[in-house]
């Protein structure tokens, strides 16, 4: 989440308070203090949505990684999801009235209705992860992971506890603004409409979209709050864990990690790297400081080395462990803490990168001007991102950025 | 409508705090408060967000293990005839070898139906409550299923037999790390009848 990205609140409600407050008595200064922090607490919440790239990250990832995942079971899924899993429908019955869990998949025993449950959770995650009808389909992506999750809850590692509970999360924030397939909607529309003004709405009305607009805000905001203090635990609890462990002292713990036959794709390579205790010590050491300094770190600028660190840590782990899904939706989830300038900055990266590489050398006069203007399309003229599309391959940065401004 | 768009928010805002404190609670280390509002910590996160990042923690284990699993069948003349071991373990590691993206149902499958049979049955292998015997079940489905698949579809049998050997990690640096590991347990389940899968 964009935390560094708060003190740039225009703290609105505070100010006409200040100078009535130097007169007042001390209870009053406390008073005044204190209604002071509500306001900028009330701005901070519904003054807009934060961190929109960071949610449509987190959709864009876990989107992805689900979609990847069924596909990759796709010769299991009997096995796991289906009625011929060694943990019966029957079975799953029965924890569901223990537990009060759930799913769609016990629902029937057919295997032709197990069958298009799977073909509906891969639409859905593909869906899902384009942001196509964002809203409605991050609540089917929740019940879809939600529904084979409790299914399968006996062959579920740490990697699917978190794809769980950030679908379950994601379906509160405004995940769809940026990067998705409802923003380039939106964005045509609004550019098709050029200058026809706003329809007219009656007072209530308009009270009443004002009134939507600031609880879907609140609501994103907190739950961007959550999914951010999520992560923290994840990596809290981990490392707290992992303090009271002696082989994480005694800095051996990945040797024993790598000798894991079932965490052992690369055999030689796992055998190569145990080879070298020091590493394997510093490694481990590395690690839990890492886990349990990670919440202390995000509120500077030090957390950018912490999370590339951590991405190597994750990489190494999804090798040399062979956990690619759970490093997966590790490094997913440590996108959140990435601020929107870094997003945006992000495609001017790539821009510039593309230009360095193109055929032509750019016109320096024009690259200053980058920061640009969507394009401006009439009525009737659907094709206006595709003229931008077409200018970028001129090597135009002029009128790159049209893909991004929603 | 401001009053109820405030109190929207609060509420919002409110149950995030809850939550988060819930949560902290459910994935923090036992400890006092955790204990003493154990009720409500669980009434919040159970089932939808509970969690454990336990993984390697507090230690990675130390220690692989090979299961195997044996077949009876009686034939119509009353003999009974019992097959050699078949390593399901092996199956496993074999699947997980030079595999880029392997597969829940060879890292999670059988070594969690074990882990979770442990955690229920203790050193006993008679079970003592409702999700003891659910595990049980789940255990033999899950060697059944291996087994049958290993035969090709082929014998068919009526019990299967268990036999779980934990072979030690040697510590780094040991001298013995060519030579196999004593096994630190061989432990031997009692045969189970097969009734509805593996036929």
């Amino acid at each position: 989440m964009g935390s560094e990205q708060i003190p740039q609140f225009p703290s609105t409600a505070p100010t006409p308070h200040r100078r009535a407050a130097q007169e007042a008595s001390v209870a009053g200064t406390a008073d005044r203090w204190f209604l002071e922090r509500i306001g900028a607490l009330w701005a901070l919440l519904t003054h807009r949505p934060v961190s929109l790239y960071a949610a449509s990250v987190l959709r864009i990832g876990y989107g992805l990684l689900y979609l990847v995942y069924l596909l990759r079971e796709f010769p299991h899924r009997d096995e796991i999801w289906g009625p011929g899993s060694p943990w019966t429908p029957a079975l799953a019955r029965q924890l569901f009235d223990q537990t009060g869990w759930n799913s769609i998949l016990i629902l029937s025993d057919n295997r032709a209705y197990f069958e298009l449950c799977y073909v509906m959770a891969l639409v859905t995650s593909a869906l899902f992860m384009l942001g196509w009808r964002t809203r409605a389909m991050s609540v089917l992506f929740a019940v879809v992971v939600a529904s084979f999750h409790a299914r399968s809850i006996f062959m579920t590692d740490g990697g699917d506890n978190l794809i769980l509970l950030m679908a379950l999360y994601l379906v509160l924030t405004s995940c769809g603004r940026r990067w998705s397939l409802d923003a380039r909607r939106n964005r045509l529309l609004a550019a098709r409409a050029g200058d026809v003004p706003e329809p007219v709405r009656s007072f209530s009305a308009q009270q009443l979209h004002d009134a939507r607009t600031t609880l879907t805000t609140v609501v994103h905001n907190c739950a961007m709050l959550v999914i951010a203090a999520q992560v923290c635990f994840l990596y809290g609890s981990a490392g707290l864990y992992k303090v009271q462990g002696p082989t994480w002292g005694s800095g051996t713990a990945l040797h024993y990690a790598l000798n894991l036959e079932l965490f052992q794709p690369w055999p030689a390579l796992s055998h190569l790297v145990d080879e070298y205790p020091m590493m394997i010590a510093i490694a481990s050491y590395l690690t839990v400081l890492l886990q349990v300094a990670f919440p202390f770190v995000l509120f500077g600028r030090l957390k950018y080395p912490v999370l590339t660190v951590l991405l190597g840590m994750h990489i190494g782990i999804a090798v040399l462990l062979g956990l690619p899904l759970f490093s997966g939706a590790m490094i997913v989830a440590d996108a959140v803490f990435l601020p929107d300038r870094f997003y945006a900055f992000l495609p001017r990266l790539w821009r510039r990168a593309a230009q360095r590489t193109g055929t032509r050398p750019s016109a320096p006069d024009r690259a200053a001007g980058a920061v640009s203007v969507p394009p401006q399309g009439r009525p009737g003229v659907p094709g206006s991102t595709h003229r931008a599309v077409s200018a970028q391959k001129d090597i135009t940065p002029a009128t790159g950025l049209a893909s991004e401004h929603g | 409508m401001q009053a109820g768009l405030r109190t929207a928010v609060a509420v919002c805002l409110v149950t995030t705090l809850v939550h988060v404190v819930l949560v902290f609670l459910h994935v923090a280390p036992a400890n006092p408060v955790s204990k003493r509002y154990s009720s409500q910590v669980n009434g919040w996160v159970y089932p939808l967000f509970e969690q454990n990042w336990r993984l390697f923690a507090p230690d990675p284990d130390s220690f692989n293990r090979t299961i195997l699993a044996r077949t009876a069948h009686s034939d119509s003349k009353g003999s009974v005839q019992v097959t050699p071991w078949f390593d399901l373990a092996a199956v496993d590691h074999s699947a997980v070898d030079h595999n880029v993206f392997p597969s829940h149902t060879s890292q999670n499958l059988l070594r969690r139906a074990w882990t979770s049979y442990v955690e229920t049955h203790g050193g006993s292998d008679t079970a003592r409550s409702e999700r003891a015997v659910m595990l049980q079940t789940y255990l033999r489905n899950v060697a059944a299923d291996r087994v049958a698949a290993l035969n090709g579809g082929g014998g068919t049998f009526e019990f299967i037999q268990l036999r779980v050997i934990t072979l030690p990690v040697a510590a780094p640096g040991a001298a013995s790390r060519n030579r196999p590991p004593a096994p630190s347990e061989d432990r031997l389940l009692p045969w189970w009848k097969v009734t509805s899968h593996g036929k």
